[in-house]
This record gives C-alpha cells, sequence and structure tokens, in this order.
C-alpha cells in the first residue's frame, strides 16, 4: 500500500510542476464556461416554458463541472502508460513486484488530482465574483455538504478506474486512437459533460441513468447546487460503490487477461 | 499547386499503410464532433428556438464553421502545427528550397482522418439546407458558396497568424487555443444571440460574424441588402495582412539551431 501511495505522490508533485500549463486550462475553463453559459442564457431568455433546470442551478453546476474539469473529464490518456504499451516498456512494469493495476491506478489519479488542485481555486474564485446571472452560487446547507463531499472523493475514484480501463482496452488494441477513442466520447456524452443530463431527451436520459458516467461529475455536482435531492444522494452513493466494485472487477479481470498474453513490442 | 500534389500523394500512401488502423480513427473522428450536433439537436428538443432562430438555421451556422475548420485541419494541417518545425528546426530545411514557403509548410501534414470531419459537416449542412425556410435562388446559393469558402479563409488566416507568433515565442501558445477553439465555439452560434460586446469582437476583430451571421440573415430574409450577399469575402481582407505578417516572420527568423 506503501509503495502505491509514493506513485501517487510522485505523479502528484510532479504535476504540480506545471504552472504554465496550468495558468492556460484555467483561462480555458473559464472562457469555455462562460461561453456555454451565455448560450445557455440565451435559450432560457428565448424560451422559459419548459426548463429542465433553473438557471440559478444550472450555471452554478456549468461552472463546478469547469472548475474541476481536471477531476472529471473522461477523454483522458496518460502518456506515460501508452508510451509503455506502445514501446514495450511494459515489461518493466511487470517486473515490479507489485501490481500494476493498482501502480497505474495511483498514477493516473496523482496527476489528475494536481491537475486539479493547481486549476480549481481561481476558476470559482472568478465564477464567484462575476455579476449575476453568471455567478457561481456556492451557498449549501451542512448535511447536503457531507453528503457531496462523500460522493465527490468517490466519483473522483470512480474517474481512475473508468480512465484505468480505457488504458487496459490499449492492452489489447495497441493504439489508443480508434475505438478507445469512440469509448471515451461516449463516455463524455452520457456523464453529462457536454450537455448536463436533464436536457438529455427521455430516451437517452434512461440511458445515461443506468450507466455509471453521470456518477463521475453529473451526480455530485447536481447534488451540490441542489438538483438532486437528499435522499437520493444517499441512494447515489451506494450506486457509486457498486459501480467502482464491478469496475475494479472488471479492470483487474482483463488486466489479467490481456498480460497473460501479453506481446512485448519490440525491445 | 503541383507541389501541394505531390505532398498529398505522399501523405496519402503514407497514411493507407496502416487501412485499419485509419478506418477506425475515421470512425472516431466521426464521433468527437458528434458531441456538439446532439447538444444542439437535445436543446431545441426542449426549446422552441434560440432568440428567434431555428434548429435548422443554427445548424446551418455551425455546419458552416465546421466546414472550414475541418477542412483547414485536414489540408492545412502543417501550418496547424508550425511550432514543431520551428522547434525541431524543420523550417530551416524548408527555407533552403526553391519554392514557395506557405506551400511547403502546408504540405508538411495532411490528415486524412479529419476528413472525417469534413464530411460530417457537409452532412449537417446538407440537412440544414433541405429543411431549413428559405427559397433558393440563384442569389442566395451564390452567398452560400461565399460563406463556404470564407470559412475556410477565416480559420486559414488564424491558423497562419498563429504560426506567425511561433517566430517570437518558439513555443506554440497554449493560451491561442483559447481564441481559436473558444472563439471557434461561440461562432458556431449565430452570434447575434449574444450581448453587444461579442457581436463587436466578432465582428471586427475576428470577423467570424461575416462567415455565417451576416449571410444568415440575408438567407433568411432579415436583411434585404444585397451586399449582405459577399459579405463572406471581407475574410479575403483578414487573410492578406495574416499572410504578410508570416512572410515578415520569415525574414526576422532566426533558426533554433540543431
Amino acid at each position: 500500500m506503501k509503495s502505491y501511495l509514493s506513485y501517487f505522490k510522485l505523479k502528484f508533485t510532479i504535476g504540480l510542476q506545471y504552472r504554465a500549463a496550468a495558468l492556460a486550462g484555467i483561462s480555458t475553463q473559464i472562457f469555455f464556461g462562460l461561453v456555454y453559459i451565455l448560450v445557455y442564457v440565451a435559450f432560457y431568455e428565448s424560451d422559459a416554458t419548459s426548463i429542465p433546470m433553473p438557471l440559478n442551478e444550472l450555471v452554478s453546476f456549468l461552472w463546478l463541472n469547469q472548475a474541476f474539469f481536471a477531476l472529471v473529464y473522461l477523454w483522458y490518456k496518460d502518456k506515460d502508460i501508452i508510451n509503455l504499451i506502445k514501446t514495450g516498456n511494459i515489461a518493466y512494469e511487470l517486473c515490479r513486484p507489485q501490481d500494476v493495476y493498482m501502480m497505474w491506478a495511483s498514477k493516473i489519479f496523482g496527476e489528475r488530482l494536481s491537475n486539479a488542485t493547481l486549476r480549481f481555486l481561481p476558476v470559482i474564485i472568478i465564477a464567484m465574483l462575476l455579476p449575476a446571472p453568471f455567478n457561481l452560487d456556492l451557498s449549501i446547507t451542512l448535511p447536503r455538504f457531507i453528503i457531496f463531499i462523500i460522493s465527490f472523493i468517490l466519483s473522483s475514484l470512480l474517474m481512475t478506474f473508468l480512465v484505468l480501463l480505457y488504458h487496459i482496452i490499449c492492452l489489447f488494441t495497441l493504439d489508443e486512437k480508434g475505438i478507445v477513442n469512440i469509448f471515451m466520447v461516449v463516455s463524455d456524452i452520457l456523464s453529462g459533460l457536454v450537455l448536463p443530463i436533464p436536457f438529455f431527451p427521455t430516451f437517452f436520459q434512461n440511458i445515461a441513468n443506468i450507466l455509471p458516467f453521470r456518477y463521475i461529475s453529473d451526480f455530485p455536482f447536481r447534488l451540490y447546487v441542489g438538483n438532486i435531492p437528499l435522499k437520493e444522494g444517499v441512494i447515489g452513493i451506494v450506486v457509486q460503490i457498486i459501480w467502482m466494485i464491478i469496475l475494479i472487477i472488471i479492470g483487474q479481470i482483463l488486466m489479467k487477461k490481456a498480460l497473460n498474453k501479453a506481446v512485448i513490442q519490440g525491445g | 499547386m503541383n507541389l501541394y500534389l505531390k505532398y498529398f500523394k505522399i501523405h496519402l500512401k503514407s497514411e493507407m499503410q496502416y487501412k485499419m488502423s485509419f478506418i477506425l480513427s475515421f470512425v472516431s473522428q466521426f464521433f468527437v464532433f458528434f458531441g456538439y450536433y446532439f447538444t444542439i439537436i437535445c436543446l431545441f428538443d426542449k426549446f422552441s428556438n434560440l432568440k428567434g432562430f431555428s434548429l435548422y438555421e443554427v445548424l446551418l451556422t455551425f455546419g458552416i464553421i465546421q466546414f472550414g475548420f475541418a477542412f483547414c485541419e485536414s489540408f492545412f494541417r502543417g501550418i496547424d502545427q508550425f511550432d514543431r518545425l520551428i522547434v525541431d528546426g524543420g523550417f530551416d530545411r524548408l527555407l533552403l528550397r526553391p519554392q514557395n514557403i506557405l506551400l511547403q509548410v502546408f504540405g508538411q501534414e495532411i490528415s486524412f482522418v479529419k476528413l472525417s470531419r469534413l464530411f460530417q459537416s457537409i452532412i449537417v449542412l446538407i440537412i440544414a439546407i433541405i429543411n431549413i425556410d428559405v427559397v433558393w435562388d440563384i442569389k442566395k446559393v451564390i452567398t452560400l458558396i461565399c460563406m463556404l469558402i470564407s470559412s475556410v479563409l477565416i480559420f486559414l488566416s488564424i491558423f497562419i497568424l498563429a504560426a506567425s507568433y511561433c517566430f517570437i515565442t518558439i513555443k506554440g501558445l497554449e493560451v491561442r487555443n483559447v481564441f481559436t477553439d473558444g472563439g471557434k465555439h461561440m461562432a458556431q452560434y449565430p452570434i447575434g444571440i449574444f450581448k453587444k460586446g461579442f457581436v463587436f469582437f466578432f465582428t471586427y476583430i475576428i470577423p467570424f460574424g461575416f462567415v455565417n451571421y451576416y449571410p444568415l440573415l440575408y438567407l433568411i430574409d432579415k436583411v434585404n441588402n444585397d451586399l449582405y450577399m459577399i459579405s463572406p469575402l471581407i475574410t479575403i481582407l483578414y487573410l492578406i495582412p495574416c499572410i504578410f505578417i508570416f512572410y515578415k516572420g520569415v525574414k526576422k527568423y532566426s533558426s533554433v539551431g540543431s
């Protein structure tokens, strides 16, 4: 366990070095947040007959998505891991006395958490300072906050295991484009990152609700802004844990299968 | 032009070496931008209009922007990744050849995978054109063609301008993505739906408005001035100084060595 923690720490501290990249990330997030909100505001001003979500909740939800974007988006390829797979250096990984699955998971988690740590605060502060209706409203009751914190921790773990699963699929395809790209795009859409789930047509909403993707960003952030009742929140946490276990099991099995017939690409 | 065609053939041959990978990447590219269209269709499912614009009018402005962007990303990708040429010193090699520099830079990379986005935007455009509430006559067809051309020109200008930055900064600016990608994202919508400041920005600073918004107003008879028909061609005026700046950069260029 200690060794995995040090992998996590290593990736985390390395990630914190990239401040210039973080600055670019922050400006991108703020700009895109604004653009998204402007579009929604224009829609709300045009036709307010059947709005799926109150505007203030929607705006806060979108800002939370942008602020923690580095921790919730699913289109993510860990360059190191992909390189290991493509160059055959994965052989070295296999020599280590650790479980590759947990090792990669701690690496991915460390990297993503460091990215988010550098980015989220400036985005949140600027979003809070904006004039209404564009501002982020952080007010929340204590019980809701506690449930949010639990669900958010779980959601970032869920993200890690899901992203890891895609990297394991790369072990089979030996290519990070193609099919893996399709998986990533579809999961980004179904996680409600592209368009909040209440805006989906009913049919797609039902699909998104069954699948695990929405528990990564849609669930914790909508819980925060008050769009999901507390009771549902508690149930959601249980669902998150179940999905996490399922993802870990699938990931471990696939990993074993892949490594059993691993072909080392060159030397 | 002949030179570019030669580059074209070489790149095509090299991509066709890995057929399966090419097909899968091609399909996956199709999905990448699917999210945009999914969003807009869902939103119009919930809201009846966007500041008076209908779904197909918005799809048209979307399609026009995506068309130009995908076109430039496919055929002029070399200029998009110009910083690589500068960083690894490859640009020196190009300068030694007695051929047009800009053309050589364009030919450095041609991405056939990105063509899938181009096809996608064409499909969306066709759907929009069939369903949009416009009585087509020769003037309006000309307008539409001008829109397509100007969309390509504006992204080409932006790419060239961004490449010129590399002469100063060496490394490509990540912040520029905020302007190209963010600007692109906004310009996909009819810009009139935004606040005045943005309309000003997209009319006079980066003239995205002339690419799709003002001609759209003409297409759907919101304005009747025939001048709007050729308004997309204003982007040519935008392209010329961009090329000029690029050549100015080439003159001042000093190699990074290696």
